[in-house]
């Protein structure tokens, strides 16, 4: 198999796939933390809550588009409450507390989905765009899985002409490098932080739904997507762009082709993977602060 | 200090004093509960030692707690060793698990820190959950328990069995409590409270913060052969992050950096496990609920309301027992001086 | 005592230590003054070792110790305090003395005799707060004491590694003038057989308890010399006033 290049094709078609999955939701979680220290541990069930909400919009439409456009606004809005009424309280208390409420999140949420949704695998067969199968190199792929590709190729392009042409770029990038300076000089770290929360809230929301049609909802996806989130965050460097991008790629790519290979050591490849990489560079491969 | 740690003692003595109470009452399921808070009681004061102690909050503690399950379900069911054999070694086992592991997490500060415990934790559930050998996703029966009988001590007496795991419980909580009153217990709290100055003092931090982890985890593999003689069956769910979760609320309800209020925290959530269980089939969301809430109340768990309503009772100033835990500092600290 | 051999640091293009070279002789009371942003915080981590230079040496009794982290400099007898007060603050003043002595002695691997059993420990956490004026305040919480006072358990950390270089960092910063006058006594009366590098950003303060001064800017050793020399020069008045004047 593996002198055929079909299978080579596939593979990495699916690497990249997951890949761009992980830096729907890595990329959130990283710049957070660049800005305040913070890391939602939560974050992974908001994908889960984008995936069943999803769900339930479009079995209830019949379109898979309006689930796309209002899952990730429910998802969002569900982001603001937790925060105005959990995080926003702790700023205070530390990071660490914050991060100890919203573990305790991931229980409730986890626990609320159950009930609401039940445990059982769902998805949806009609109405689901690009739902063929495309040739590519004279291989045959499913086309849903070259959309996921692209929304993410989409969403770091829009992320970067972000951070890099507008007003929020700038304080977001002011604020990563170095957040006494920033409020120094005039950006509202609060707000800005406040912001890139619910935009990371929106995409964890978006990749959910974009993947549900495809791997099925369920409530507890939020935590299995969750652990190899955190490592691209970890092994990327904390709060850039390029790092979640990198970090997304080469995890993506290790956990599939190591699934592929030696299924029952993918996450010990994974893991292997994350110590070398603290031991070579124990700030990950592209921190933003240096 | 010397009035608070006589504070702390009292305490453990009443939760000695009310599970020996609660087991001349207890029927066959009572022994159950009984030994299972034991055990918990063990794992708790494990990771309370590296996190309220040292300052190292992990949220894969459990993973280790399967790991020394697995490890003595392996040695004694599989290759046939002798319980009391494989308990050692299961434990020495864990114990070096840890010290790789810890070795690894240590370079990383902070919020990060518990970050990645969690991520490891995770994989291992996942090795465990999808490995044939070991019994998968199934897990791992006939788990047989240490024979005393040369000594005429049965321990396939439920009663009997949790008797033993109390006093084992016991033995480890005076253990600790001399280990902590050494100099090494001193370092801990040195650890917790700044490491970038310890290390300025001369200390080798990452070394000791190594260490501490590796101990911990011993003691955590030490608390999972005796889950696992317990219940006689194991599955990946001891190391699955749910488990961890739950005895790190544990440790924060009872007060974090105490030792004796992770023991009441095993009690109250053990019981309040078994009692919620027939009523709803959702502990996860009251579990979170729980942990969401004990950190927004902001004192030190149960025993520092305690300490807070005891010291009110004596017209004292409140001492330093509910403020006892407040890891961003130490961690600031280790972040200034890096 | 203490040597730095053409010390170089540079943050990306930012050069914040230049060549910068010192040769502290055993006993010496020796100032490191500048204005603001001169590096002399820089120059500090460097010879403790929180930073480690892009080029040049620094050495200990002639042992060379620019690759070792601070814990290692530390055990060799460099013992710093800090800028900010940097201590444990949950535990009394005694503890806080006996955790450094833990650490500067390097018994804190033993895990079962009690601390409480070191007699050794205890006199040593006493004389040593004698030493800096807080022996009547042994048993208080840290939290509890004054700034002042906490300064002053800053400087006694530092002197329980019983070290042969004391680096302290600003001293004197954020102090009243009569709890600097207590402190600069103190400085004053530590054996003259411990070498003390001290960093300080008013220059008056130091020119009756420094023997010798290193005047820093932009990362350069500006000039070096007697307390007197340093006032009589017009170069480093300039700087001062230029310093100030921004």
């Amino acid at each position: 198999m593996l002198a055929d290049s079909s299978f080579w094709i596939v593979q990495i078609l699916n690497s990249l796939q997951l890949s761009m999955l992980l830096f729907l939701l890595s990329v959130g979680l990283t710049v957070i933390f660049g800005l305040m220290n913070f890391v939602n541990l939560a974050h992974g069930s908001l994908y889960a809550l984008g995936a069943l909400v999803g769900f339930t919009i479009a079995r209830a439409t019949q379109s898979m588009w309006a689930a796309y456009l209002l899952a990730p606004v429910i998802v969002t809005a569900i982001g603001a409450v937790l925060y105005m009424l959990l995080i926003d309280r702790l700023r205070s208390a530390g990071p660490m507390k914050q991060v100890l409420v919203t573990f305790g999140l991931i229980f409730v949420l986890l626990d609320v989905q159950k009930y609401v949704w039940g445990t059982d695998q769902l998805g949806v067969t009609s109405g689901v765009p690009f739902s063929g199968s495309i040739e590519i190199l004279g291989q045959i792929y499913p086309a849903y899985r070259l959309f996921i590709i692209a929304v993410g190729v989409a969403v770091f392009a829009l992320l970067y002409l972000l951070l890099e042409h507008t007003r929020l770029g700038a304080e977001v990038r002011a604020g990563v490098d170095d957040p006494e300076t920033a409020s120094c000089l005039g950006v509202n770290v609060e707000r800005t932080f406040f912001v890139v929360f619910l935009i990371g809230c929106a995409l964890a929301g978006l990749a959910g739904v974009v993947a549900m049609p495809e791997f099925s909802a369920e409530a507890g996806m939020g935590v299995a997507i969750l652990v190899p989130t955190l490592v691209v965050v970890v092994v990327g460097g904390l709060g850039s762009l390029r790092g979640a991008l990198a970090g997304s790629l080469l995890i993506g790519t290790t956990l599939t082709f190591g699934t592929v290979f030696v299924p029952q050591f993918a996450g010990i490849i994974m893991y292997a993977l994350l110590v070398a990489v603290l031991l070579v560079r124990p700030a990950g491969l592209f921190p933003a602060r240096g | 200090m010397a009035h608070v740690l006589q504070f702390r003692h009292a305490l453990a003595l009443v939760a000695l004093a009310a599970l020996l109470i609660f087991w001349t009452q207890a029927g066959y399921f009572g022994m159950e509960i009984l030994a299972e808070i034991a055990v918990f009681a063990i794992l708790a004061m494990s990771l309370d030692l590296a996190a309220g102690y040292a300052g190292l909050v992990s949220l894969g503690h459990a993973a280790l707690f399967g790991f020394g399950a697995y490890m003595f379900a392996l040695f004694t069911v599989l290759w046939g060793w002798p319980a009391s054999l494989a308990v050692v070694l299961a434990t020495l086992a864990t114990g070096a698990i840890a010290l790789i592991v810890g070795a690894v997490v240590t370079r990383v500060q902070g919020v990060f820190f518990i970050v990645i415990t969690l991520a490891i934790g995770e994989m291992g559930y996942e090795f465990f959950f999808k490995n044939r050998a070991l019994g998968g996703d199934d897990g791992l029966s006939g788990i047989s328990r240490l024979d005393l009988s040369a000594i005429g001590v049965d321990l396939n007496d439920p009663g009997i069995f949790a008797l033993f795991l109390i006093v084992v419980a016991a033995i480890t909580y005076l253990l600790l409590v001399r280990l902590l009153a050494s100099p090494y217990g001193a370092v801990l709290t040195g650890l917790h409270d700044n490491p970038g100055r310890m290390r300025a003092l001369g200390l080798p931090v990452r070394t000791y913060q190594t260490s501490i982890f590796a101990f911990s985890g011993a003691l955590a593999g030490f608390a999972g052969t005796l889950s696992a003689q317990h219940t006689q069956f194991i599955t990946p769910n001891l190391l699955h992050w749910t488990t961890s979760g739950e005895v790190l609320v544990m440790v924060i309800l009872g007060g974090l950096g105490t030792l004796v209020g992770p023991v009441i925290g095993a009690v109250v959530l053990t019981l309040l496990r078994h009692e919620l269980s027939n009523v709803t089939d959702y502990w996860g969301f009251w579990l979170g609920f729980f942990l969401i809430l004990i950190v927004l109340g902001g004192k030190n768990g149960i025993v520092g309301w305690l300490a807070a309503g005891w010291n009110a009772l004596r017209g004292a100033r409140p001492d330093d027992d509910q403020a006892a835990d407040e890891p961003a500092e130490g961690e600031e600290a280790s972040d200034a001086a890096r | 005592m203490l040597r730095a051999d053409k010390l170089c640091k540079a943050f990306g293009a930012l050069q914040v230590t230049r060549d910068v070279s010192l040769d502290i002789p055993q006993g010496a009371r020796h100032a490191i003054i500048g204005p603001n942003g001169a590096g002399k915080t820089t120059l500090f981590n460097l010879l403790a070792g929180e930073l480690a230079p892009d080029a040049g040496a620094i050495l200990i009794d002639d042992r060379d110790i620019t690759h070792l982290p601070p814990n290692r400099r530390a055990r060799l007898g460099l013992s710093r305090s800090f800028q900010k007060n940097n201590l444990f603050p949950r535990q009394s003043v005694q503890d806080n003395l006996l955790l450094a002595d833990i650490a500067a002695r390097g018994y804190g691997y033993r895990f079962w005799p009690r601390l409480a059993a070191r007699k050794d420990a205890y006199g040593k956490a006493a004389t040593i707060a004698g030493q800096i004026g807080l022996i009547d305040d042994m048993q208080r919480g840290v939290a509890e004491l004054s700034y002042g006072a906490q300064r002053q358990l800053e400087v006694g950390l530092a002197l329980m590694a019983e070290p042969k270089v004391l680096l302290l960092d600003e001293p004197t910063s954020g102090m009243s003038p009569e709890e600097t006058g207590r402190m600069l006594r103190l400085i004053d009366d530590l054996p003259r057989s411990l070498t003390v590098v001290m960093i300080e950003h008013d220059m008056d303060l130091v020119f009756n308890h420094a023997d010798r001064i290193t005047v820093l800017n932009y990362g350069e050793v500006l000039m070096e010399g007697q307390p007197e020399e340093v006032r009589g020069s017009d170069a480093v008045q300039e700087t001062y006033l230029g310093g100030e004047a921004e």
